[in-house]
């Protein structure tokens, strides 16, 4: 492998790694904040994904056609994910757990059913938008340079969720309400609205995802299940319910699978569960995670 | 821990239960006689099911260890017979032998890294490993044949009648599930019991709960693995869907709709669910849409199931 070709994988494996962390940060701050594990939440980036492509199709082929998408797209999941946690999550709170996994898992069955109802099963295809049209020379290496806006825009959610979580009012109230759901209460918190609030956070982050990978890849149905099992593998090596370790971890995920991908294509797969396995085996709540 | 209401007490000891099972065993016995073909071959195939669902729901109500994985070992069992008889040419004891002790090896080796998380991670991992057992069967195709699986396998002609595989199925699965009905209820079942009330608290007495909870999921495997075995027998073929996470989530659904804390809830279930599926799948295309509304409303209106409502009603138990 050329130092050229091994250039082109680390940055392909990043962009792909930053689509993966905008869904793996939903799925964890959802996690930590509502303790619900979310397996709808690679079908509501699959929604994404298929709203981008239909508002993309539906509206005048401008410029801007895919920048209204990546506007309308996530407000969209948001208001679904609104719905659901509503509507239904809401009842099964201080439920075992087993409820909401069975619960998310019709979720995944009906949103999935939808899609291939109002889209069918063909795979949809979104044009590169402008102005990252074509590639930058990096290196001496023909860039794409959606891949770098990509890359640009997953540390830009990564410093804002810090910057939200950390330093403002609001993400003050989510960490009161993480940390101590009763006491939260008590000070005088309206934690059903927090939950719905974050859950709706994370299905924005979601559908956000959903609109920036139909560029790069394709839009079809079966996105949900495979990109969940890439997000839990990203949780599981970063630690669930942190925002580092989802970053970090997907980082780690895409550079596997770039060079999975690149060395041998057939079992690209099987690295990222490998890594997960060693993980759990040396450090088991995951490299930024606490013991629980 | 039971109150018993005036109205429906006779249903409850050994008499009534006797009579229950004579009745139940009679039908099943004579069921060939009663039913037409394409019934009785849809019974089989809830029979295998029920017994995939009992062995599911030894982790999952009985040691509260949700799994999304069962599927991935029901494979296993599926294709250890089917390489077997397909490709090694061996006979039908030993590849029928060889499924459940496959797929409590691979259960082993899986359930040994399973254990080390609980809740979340455990189910997680469950999915993520059924996932790489999907993966290897589609991909390997020199020993499973990949995505076109493996059919016309060479079944003995005992099998070809549908009576003859009806009759196999019933005894199989009767002995399978009477086993695990023994299990769990041997001090090794309570224990698993005590471990899903209050993991912590059995600890403190000194059991080792991670042993415990290994030993549910390989047993729960290897009864997964008898009913792949008797599914790619009674199709004579497997195909990597039986690994995949829907097949998953229709074990699940089983016992949930049965009820998952009574033992014949997850036989009730699958009972249920094969007929549904069966009827309302012959008219629409949206099945999935219908599995979707069903698991929603189940879970928000119903969450004991069938066996758990009926139970609450007639004896007004806890």
């Amino acid at each position: 492998m050329t130092l050229e070709a091994a250039l082109g994988q680390i940055l392909s494996g990043i962009s792909l790694g930053m689509v993966w962390f905008l869904i793996a940060a939903g799925l964890s701050i959802i996690f930590g904040t509502l303790k619900v594990l979310n397996l709808a939440h690679g079908s509501i980036y699959m929604l994404g994904g298929f709203l981008c492509y239909h508002v993309t199709s539906s509206l005048p082929q401008t410029p801007w056609a895919f920048w209204m998408a990546l506007i309308i797209a996530p407000v969209i999941t948001a208001a679904v994910g609104g719905l659901i946690e509503i509507l239904l999550l809401r009842r099964l709170y201080g439920l075992d757990m087993i409820y909401q996994y069975i619960l998310t898992f019709g979720l995944i069955l009906i949103i999935g059913e939808v899609c291939k109802l109002v889209w069918g099963v063909g795979y949809n295809t979104v044009a590169v938008p402008w102005p990252f049209k074509d590639t930058v020379n990096l290196f001496g290496l023909a860039f794409p340079k959606y891949n770098l806006f990509l890359i640009g825009m997953g540390i830009a959610v990564f410093v804002g969720l810090r910057a939200l979580i950390g330093a403002t009012g609001l993400g003050g109230i989510i960490r009161a309400v993480t940390h101590n759901r009763e006491i939260a209460s008590a000070l005088g918190i309206n934690v059903p609205t927090v939950y719905t609030g974050v859950f709706m956070l994370g299905c924005w982050l979601a559908g956000l995802a959903g609109t920036l990978m139909p560029p790069m890849s394709v839009v079809a149905l079966g996105a949900d299940l495979s990109v969940i099992i890439d997000c839990f593998i990203i949780v599981v090596i970063g630690g669930l319910g942190s925002l580092s370790g989802a970053f970090l971890g997907s980082v780690i995920l895409g550079l596997t699978t770039a060079f999975g991908l690149y060395i041998i294509p057939k079992l690209a797969v099987a690295f990222g569960f490998i890594l997960m396995i060693i993980v759990l085996i040396l450090r088991p709540w995951g490299l930024l995670g606490e013991p629980d | 821990m039971e109150e018993i209401s005036d109205k429906f007490h006779w249903l409850r000891g050994r008499v009534p239960r006797a009579i229950l099972t004579v009745v139940v065993g009679g039908v099943m016995i004579s069921l060939p006689l009663l039913i037409g073909k394409s019934w009785l071959s849809i019974t089989i195939e809830m029979l295998i099911m029920a017994l995939a669902a009992c062995s599911l729901n030894l982790m999952l109500g009985y040691t509260g260890m949700v799994s999304f994985g069962p599927a991935g070992l029901y494979a296993v069992g599926a294709y250890t017979t089917a390489i077997l008889l397909a490709k090694a040419g061996m006979n039908i004891v030993p590849s029928m032998v060889a499924a459940p002790i496959m797929a409590a090896i691979i259960g082993w080796a899986v359930g040994w890294i399973c254990v080390r998380r609980t809740q979340v991670y455990f189910a997680l991992l469950t999915l993520a490993f059924s996932q790489i057992i999907w993966t290897v069967i589609f991909e390997w195709y020199a020993v499973t044949g990949g995505d076109d699986g493996i059919s016309s396998i060479p079944t003995p002609d005992f099998f070809f009648s549908l009576v003859n595989s009806y009759y196999f199925c019933l005894v199989l699965v009767s002995l399978c599930i009477f086993i695990i009905w023994k299990i769990v209820n041997s001090p090794f079942g309570r224990t698993l019991q005590a471990i899903r009330e209050n993991p912590s608290r059995v600890e403190f007495i000194g059991v080792n709960v991670k042993r415990y909870q290994l030993a549910a999921f390989v047993l729960s495997s290897l009864f997964l693995g008898v009913a792949g075995s008797l599914y790619c027998v009674f199709s004579g073929s497997a195909f990597p869907d039986y690994a995949h996470w829907t097949k998953s989530t229709d074990m699940l659904v089983m016992c949930l709709l049965g009820g998952i804390y009574n033992f014949s809830g997850p036989i009730v279930g699958t009972a249920i669910y094969t007929i549904l599926t069966k009827t309302i799948s012959k008219h629409t295309m949206q099945w999935n849409l219908i599995l979707g509304v069903i698991i929603v409303l189940l879970v928000l209106l119903m969450r004991n199931g069938v066996m758990g409502f009926l139970s609450q009603k007639l004896f007004r138990s806890k």
